[in-house]
């Protein structure tokens, strides 16, 4: 087991009224699945996937990662834990402008005590493994969309993550791209990585090992 | 990690290259004034300090009470020097009687000079430690030797060492070169003295000041004394042992006026030499303090610029921000990138800064009368320069780190990222501060313009067109008078000639001891007194309001006064013209009143005056040259006709209107500074405000767009736009007006003769503040108000 949520609650008051964005939510992952959260749009998909990855919280409820307890845990031991366990992949990709692709994998190691040659051999590996040493050197805005999703998904595994969290991958890519994407992500959970994502596609759902479906914060089926 | 830091920072200045030519170009022109400012306060507290003795150093001056009113002078009487070395010893290590610095002439085979000197004790080389080139200290110990500057040396021997050479001075005395000094510092009070000669030598040339040696005369304050206390003592228990010293000396007559010695230290001869009712009172260390204050404002408004610059371009950034910390940064390690990126940011300035102010070295040197020279070799300066760095880019820096590295990359990465309505009102707040200090600075700078105006249009009383003046620096002229008068007017190039013993544009003597008719007896007088020659008022042009000039054809006139208004009103007398007055045992006459001549500050009130004829009591000549004529000829008749006269004296006049615009100098200086000072304050404000500008009328871009669908006129978003910076300003005016009110009219009672802080000088400069911020926003609102909504709204 990977982690587990136990009765999560979250919450806005509006004008009086509670919203529930996370209502009850009970749910587990083992390492190696890969699972699909499916949903509506306001369905409380991104959020349930924001506070998986710690980088929002809840108001209510217990979330163990790893053994740790979440609710329990400091922001800065919560950052250390995602930091060293979690990579994020992004619909709009997110990578910064101003870096080249090879600096862009290379940042998340920055913020780890790696040596430069490490850093240098482990962003080497990426570039090789996606098939894009040729393009170290562009900046963002010189590659497709999904050549940029590839780099984004290179920088969320150049770390070696247990968990990657995609939140809707190939929204912003046509289907032939989104396709390879998906094909990569199966790839890499064939080779042990676990792997939630968001979607909103059926087909894209189906790459997964298991399905979420989520409505006004509810799990609808298990 | 750095290294990376840097890369981004330095692509992210290229790539807003507009951004990065504001940021850098106002810290930049921020940091230069600094430094400019920093290298002259530096000189300015140094001052002086080159001596080795500088800490015991002292001039001893003399409080003098009259009418309940204390005034310092700093001319002390002969006997004082010895009195001091023999009865106060131990107190002293030296005791230097000196001359008041003057012109005398020095010569050498056919070559003569004239030229900045002091006749001074013995102690005085080593006193002032001056930088013996030649000789030793011990060069003024023989009675008929001379001490050369360097530059006088060179004048007159080359490169050659001139000791043992016999030169002359004022064209009597003949001594011997003993020593050469390196031309004393441009930052000390005895700057650009060419020569000393020993203090025995004074009274061997002048015969008033050996009447005053051989009389043991207490009671005439001629001459300076310096001294250095010995190294067990304080100037203040000295203080308190000399306090008496002239007043215990002194017949009873004397002693009225209540003298009291005090030690002036040499750390205050510069920056603080006003004296008032028996305190020093400062001086120029307010400037000091005035301009550095600007220069910290000045960084100030730099920095603000930069933390307004920097948050305006937080939407940039957040999505950074919010990437960085999902890949695992901590808040601290990004607070720490935007650090080193406003480190790099301020490091750049500060290089463009060092060289603008290497370039504008010369020029300010210029402004500020100073010969300052950039200190690239001064470990100090460096050292001061990195503190400097690092505590801007730390000022500058720090908000836009905190604000920047607080951002939620949930938020930030959604897309939905707006920068609160916090961060905004923070920077209008550093908007106002910076108008607030720009338009104080303005308001100074017009109340210093007004100033000035005032005081030079102040009437003088005289006519100084085509009116020179030459000091008699020797004995030669004397008895010449008449010979050389008639002959300098019938050669056509003189209209008329006179001699007095002051200056046109200072007074050289006051006296007590005056006595009239109705006089309060307690009142004790102190009457500036100028001995003229007949035709003194011609010459000057004097303007006679009652009874008549002086005339040859009164024998009686050799014992009359002529009074200016202010002495008729400090004496109090009705019907002045007639009237006697007793003084020095004589009785005079009053037969003329004169508008004041402004002799001395023009910010003071003209001193009560009392001319009269005497002959031998002149030091300078007055000529008025021919207006017909042209100056180059009337003044080589001149030169021509008095060196036949006076030989082996140099020809060294000076228009009295150069003269009396020296004045000017200092407080033209303060107005020149300011203004510059001010106009940069501005300029640097109005790019802070462009900026805010910018990122606003960015920020509305939707807000715009929806109003022009619904049709708003461009007149009406153009208002929209600058309402709010009109009403930033305007707080700032406000806040403004009673600081600069309070700052102004603390400066102004510096001058007993001042312009009044008018109404219109606030109005102006409110007006032009609210006028430049509209120029500087209209040109975004503009923009902003004339683009197309459609690709406003397309971009949501």
């Amino acid at each position: 087991m990977i982690l587990q949520l136990k009765n999560i609650f979250k919450w806005v008051n509006s004008g009086g009224n509670r919203i529930f964005l996370l209502n009850d939510i009970d749910f587990t992952v083992n390492e190696g699945e890969f699972i699909s959260i499916m949903g509506p749009s306001g369905s409380g998909k991104t959020t349930l996937l924001n506070v998986i990855g710690m980088l929002d919280g809840f108001n209510e409820g217990e979330y163990t990662f790893l053994d740790e307890s979440v609710h329990d845990l400091k922001e800065k031991h919560r950052a250390n834990l995602y930091k060293e366990y979690i990579g994020f992949v992004f619909q709009a990709y997110h990578l910064i402008d101003e870096l080249t692709v090879y600096e862009n994998i290379e940042t998340p190691l920055l913020y780890k005590k790696h040596s430069s040659s490490e850093r240098k051999a482990m962003v080497a590996d990426m570039l090789d493994r996606f098939n894009i040493v040729g393009k170290k050197d562009l900046f963002p805005s010189q590659l497709s969309g999904g050549q940029q999703q590839l780099v984004g998904i290179a920088r969320a595994l150049v770390s070696s993550p247990k968990l990657i969290l995609a939140d809707e991958p190939t929204g912003n890519l046509n289907s032939t791209q989104g396709e390879e994407i998906m094909q990569l992500f199966k790839k890499l959970n064939d080779e042990g990585v676990t792997i939630i994502q968001v979607t909103h596609s059926e087909k894209n759902a189906a790459y997964g090992s298991r399905t979420i479906h989520l409505k006004d914060g509810l799990i609808v089926n298990n | 990690m750095i290294k990376n830091y840097f890369k981004i920072a330095l692509r992210n200045l290229f790539k807003n290259k507009g951004y990065t030519l504001i940021n850098i170009g106002g810290l930049s022109l921020g940091m230069a004034i600094v430094l400019l400012i920093g290298l002259w306060v530096y000189d300015e507290l140094t001052f002086d300090k080159n001596h080795d003795n500088y800490d015991h150093i002292a001039q001893v001056m003399m409080w003098r009470t009259r009418n309940g009113k204390k005034a310092i002078r700093y001319a002390m009487p002969y006997p004082l020097g010895n009195e001091l070395r023999e009865k106060y010893g131990e107190d002293f290590k030296h005791v230097v009687m000196s001359s008041f610095h003057g012109d005398n002439i020095l010569s050498f085979e056919e070559k003569n000079l004239s030229l900045r000197s002091g006749f001074m004790e013995s102690g005085a080389l080593s006193i002032f430690s001056l930088d013996m080139i030649y000789g030793n200290w011990d060069g003024l110990n023989n009675p008929n030797s001379i001490v050369l500057s360097e530059t006088v040396s060179k004048a007159f021997f080359g490169t050659e060492n001139p000791l043992g050479k016999t030169m002359k001075v004022n064209n009597e005395l003949n001594v011997l070169v003993t020593g050469v000094y390196r031309d004393i510092a441009h930052n000390t009070t005895l700057k650009g003295l060419d020569f000393i000669v020993p203090w025995e030598l004074y009274s061997v040339l002048y015969p008033w000041v050996k009447a005053a040696k051989d009389n043991n005369r207490w009671d005439n304050n001629s001459y300076q004394l310096y001294v250095q206390v010995a190294d067990g003592s304080t100037m203040t228990s000295v203080n308190g042992r000399i306090k008496d010293v002239i007043y215990n000396n002194l017949p009873e007559y004397g002693r009225k006026s209540q003298p009291e010695l005090v030690l002036h230290p040499m750390k205050n001869w510069h920056l603080r030499s006003n004296w008032k009712n028996g305190v020093n009172a400062g001086g120029f260390i307010q400037y000091v303090w005035l301009f550095g204050t600007i220069g910290l404002f000045v960084l100030l408004l730099a920095c603000i610029n930069f933390m307004n610059l920097s948050t305006a371009q937080s939407e940039k950034r957040a999505k950074e921000v919010g990437i960085r910390k999902t890949v695992g940064s901590s808040k601290y390690q990004l607070i720490n990138q935007f650090l080193s990126e406003s480190f790099l940011v301020v490091l750049v300035a500060f290089t463009v800064a060092v060289v603008m102010v290497f370039i504008a070295m010369p020029w300010f040197n210029q402004l500020a009368d100073k010969q300052i020279v950039f200190p690239f070799k001064s470990v100090t300066f460096w050292v001061v320069s990195v503190v400097f760095v690092s505590l801007t880019s730390i000022l500058a820096g720090s908000y836009p780190a905190l604000y920047l590295s607080s951002f939620r990359p949930v938020k930030v990465l959604k897309g939905t990222f707006k920068t609160g309505k916090s961060t905004t009102s923070f920077r209008k707040a550093l908007v106002v501060v910076q108008f607030t200090v720009s338009v104080i600075l303005v308001i100074g700078t017009i109340v210093v313009e007004k100033q000035v105006d005032y005081s030079k249009n102040r009437p003088i009383g005289y006519n100084m067109n085509s009116l020179i003046m030459i000091e008699k620096t020797t004995n030669n002229f004397d008895g010449k008078y008449n010979v050389i008068r008639n002959e300098l007017i019938n050669s056509g190039a003189v209209v008329e000639m006179a001699e007095s013993s002051s200056p046109l544009t200072d007074v050289w003597s006051t006296n007590g001891g005056f006595e009239w008719k109705d006089k309060d007896p307690n009142f004790i007088t102190s009457i500036a007194t100028n001995s003229v020659s007949h035709d003194y008022g011609k010459t000057v042009g004097w303007d006679l309001v009652q009874g008549r000039d002086f005339s040859r054809t009164f024998a009686t006139d050799s014992t009359a006064f002529i009074l200016n208004e202010a002495a008729v009103k400090y004496m109090g007398l009705k019907d002045p013209v007639g009237k006697t007055i007793r003084w020095n045992n004589g009785e005079h006459q009053v037969i003329g009143v004169v508008k004041d001549i402004l002799a001395k500050s023009p910010f003071e009130p003209v001193l009560q005056t009392v001319y009269m004829i005497n002959y031998p009591n002149t030091n300078w000549i007055e000529l008025k040259l021919n207006p017909e004529r042209s100056i180059t000829s009337s003044l080589s008749s001149v030169e021509a006709i008095l060196s036949k006269h006076v030989p082996n004296v140099p020809f060294d006049y000076q228009f009295v209107d150069d003269t009396f615009a020296e004045k000017f100098e200092a407080v033209e200086r303060i107005r020149k500074l300011s203004t510059i000072f001010a106009i940069f304050a501005i300029f640097i404000s109005c790019l802070g405000l462009f900026g805010l500008a910018s990122f606003i009328a960015e920020q509305r871009t939707k807000e715009i767009g929806i109003r022009k669908v619904v049709g708003a006129s461009i007149f009406s978003l153009w208002q929209l736009l600058s309402k709010d910076f009109v009403k930033l300003v305007m707080l700032a005016i406000i806040v403004a007006t009673p600081l600069a009110y309070f700052g102004v009219t603390k400066w102004l009672n510096n001058y007993t003769y001042r312009t009044e802080v008018s109404w219109w000088v606030f109005a102006i400069s409110g007006i032009g503040a609210i006028g430049i911020t509209l120029f500087t926003v209209s040109f975004q609102a503009l923009k902003v108000a004339v683009t197309n909504p459609i690709k406003s709204l397309r971009a949501e």
